[in-house]
């Protein structure tokens, strides 16, 4: 009986434990998010561009391009035009491009696809090799296993992905002919197919988040072992392995997780780059021609997609931080 | 052969970086029951013996001469496993500043539940009941509130009390206790001392306490070893090495101690002490 009162008040406490971290989130993400569209839609305004530029070129009249600006609600007072553009992207509606006029909200999602399935395999391989090596070196901490490790995280980190793409691609695309040098294929047409095309531009991408990971995690890991909880655990008779996964992982993990959240952005950002080099129609490539045509709701579309991203993946990096050391959490 | 839970002889512990001993034939016999004090200032060799007791020497420093029997079991040739099934079940320690000695991350309950899963080989409910007792065998006032706290929402009074229970929480033949109420005021530490006698009355263990205060070695303790740079000056009875110390170091160590009232420990008897300390407190 008292088992399960216990039970219950375990239970609640638990629920009001998420509703109070879940509140915090939110309270994070809503200023973030305002202030940020905020400041992306203004854009506009600030670069003085207009779709009349676009489409009718050198030969505009005042009349013509008064006519188009009035077509695109652009003679209406900023606030309103501000409130009208923000309730649509609440409701997922980006406008149309001023180039050709097509679905903002639809073009994204196609290249979105295509930049999230390579900045997620990057930072599958990121998050495996950087947890991977840093671990190891923290295990085999002043050996020569540890140094050959920090030598070499060293040296990828400094290798910009777009040389180790080229790099790459004339290793396994050009001589060894394994896997495909440029091109992209949706999932849909075969997973491995897919895989093969996105392996390549992941893994160049990857090298930053690899190194980073694994030396801040190696770091973290070598000073938690230096504390004295883990003699405390010891002398309780606890073993190597149990001191290493909840007693040494959890405190060191850390630093390498924040830099995992630091480093997301960078791998959406350096598809720009690495989409280039392997000639990837993606999210990056799409910003990038649609800041040369100077597409101004394209690239706003851009930015609220990429700003929607980074917050939630930094939200979720803080989420995984707070439940794994609570004491982390304390004064926030 | 042996009913002793621990025995010392001639214990030398080397530095490998610095190339010399720096504890020089240490040795004594611990029986069931019975308290060891070792009294010294720092780097005088005492932390250094309990950790060759415990297994955990630091790098580059070894045990190159002598043997340790733990239980009757030499240790010089046991394994990391070996060592590992020992610590918790025949000798357990806790030190000074019990909170970094706890994992932040970790409630307090579940942090004694493991030792208990882990070493006893307990259900989680089971495990849970025993940490439960164990917090209440500690004198913890509400058990259930500071099973379910973290380290950091505990006085450090209360947390070597955790430390404590956490040490003896596999029945340990043995307890090493390398000042463990150093960094407490005089009230906490005169409970702490007191709780440590209580438990070794309850469950007959023993106990090696280790202080650079005379005062709480006094009070505990039925044979005293004085070390000074790893080497032990004066070894006997407490009562013989407070009234008739031979060596001059000892003499030192009293002498300032009866500036700040050390007779009152010397005239009294053992457990009286810490309530006289509560009236001065």
């Amino acid at each position: 009986m008292s088992g399960a009162g216990l039970g219950t008040a375990r239970l609640r406490r638990a629920a009001a434990r998420t509703a109070s971290v879940a509140a915090r989130s939110i309270a994070i993400f809503v200023p973030v998010f305002l202030v940020a569209t905020f400041v992306t839609f203004a854009l506009r305004s600030l670069s003085g561009l207009s779709p009349a530029h676009l489409q009718l070129g050198e030969s505009a009249t005042p009349e013509s391009l008064a006519r188009i600006e009035h077509e695109w609600g652009l003679d209406r007072p900023f606030l309103t035009q501000y409130l009208d553009w923000f309730g649509k992207v609440l409701s997922g509606d980006l406008g149309t491009s001023w180039y050709n006029g097509a679905d903002i909200s639809r073009l994204l999602t196609e290249g979105a696809v295509i930049s999230l399935s390579v900045a997620g395999l990057a930072l599958l391989i990121g998050v495996v090799f950087g947890f991977g090596f840093g671990i190891l070196a923290a295990l085999r901490r002043t050996t020569w296993v540890d140094r050959v490790i920090t030598g070499a995280m060293t040296f990828i980190s400094v290798m910009p992905s777009f040389v180790v793409g080229i790099a790459l691609v004339a290793v396994f695309a050009v001589s060894l002919d394994w896997l495909p040098s440029a091109g992209w294929v949706p999932a849909e047409r075969g997973f491995g197919l897919w895989l093969a095309h996105i392996t390549l531009p992941a893994i160049a991408l990857s090298f930053d988040t690899v190194s980073d990971v694994a030396r801040q995690l190696r770091a973290g890991l070598v000073a938690a072992y230096r504390e004295n909880y883990v003699t405390g655990a010891l002398v309780r008779g606890l073993g190597p392995r149990r001191i290493f996964f909840r007693h040494v992982l959890r405190n060191g993990i850390g630093p390498a997780l924040t830099v995992l959240g630091l480093k997301f952005p960078n791998l959406l950002g350096g598809a720009v780059v690495t989409e280039a080099v392997f000639g990837m129609p993606g999210f990056g490539q799409f910003a990038a021609a649609s800041a040369q045509r100077g597409d101004v709701p394209a690239v706003q579309g851009v930015l609220v997609v990429s700003i929607v991203l980074v917050v939630v993946f930094n939200l979720l990096v803080n989420l995984i931080l707070a439940r794994l050391t609570p004491a982390s959490a304390r004064g926030v | 052969m042996s009913d002793a839970a621990l025995r010392l002889t001639d214990v030398r512990i080397h530095d490998a970086v610095g190339d010399r001993d720096i504890v020089h034939g240490v040795s004594f016999e611990l029986t069931p029951g019975k308290v060891v004090g070792i009294v010294g200032e720092s780097g005088s060799g005492k932390t250094l013996t309990c950790r060759a007791v415990l297994g955990i020497l630091p790098r580059h420093f070894s045990v190159t001469g002598g043997t340790i029997e733990l239980a009757g079991r030499d240790t010089s040739g046991l394994t990391q496993r070996e060592w590992t099934g020992l610590r918790g079940t025949t000798v357990g320690a806790v030190f000074q500043d019990p909170a970094s000695y706890l994992n932040p991350s970790i409630r307090i309950g579940a942090q004694l539940a493991e030792v208990v899963r882990v070493k006893k080989g307990l259900t989680r409910r089971e495990a849970r009941r025993r940490a439960l007792d164990l917090l209440s065998s500690v004198r913890l006032r509400e058990p259930d509130l500071v099973y379910r706290q973290y380290p950091h929402e505990l006085s450090g009074g209360m947390l070597q009390r955790v430390l404590i229970a956490a040490a003896i929480a596999a029945d340990p033949q043995l307890l090493i206790a390398d000042e463990a109420t150093t960094a407490l005021d005089v009230t906490v530490q005169a409970e702490i001392l007191d709780l440590l006698t209580e438990l070794r009355e309850r469950t007959g263990m023993a106990l090696i306490v280790v202080s650079h205060d005379l005062a709480v070695v006094a009070q505990l303790c039925d044979e005293v070893l004085v070390m000074r740079d790893g080497i032990v000056v004066e070894q006997g009875p407490t009562a013989r090495v407070l009234y008739d110390p031979r060596h001059d170091y000892t003499r030192l160590l009293i002498a300032e101690h009866e500036q700040y009232g050390l007779d009152r420990f010397r005239d009294a008897a053992e457990p009286a002490l810490s309530k006289e300390l509560d009236h001065v407190g």
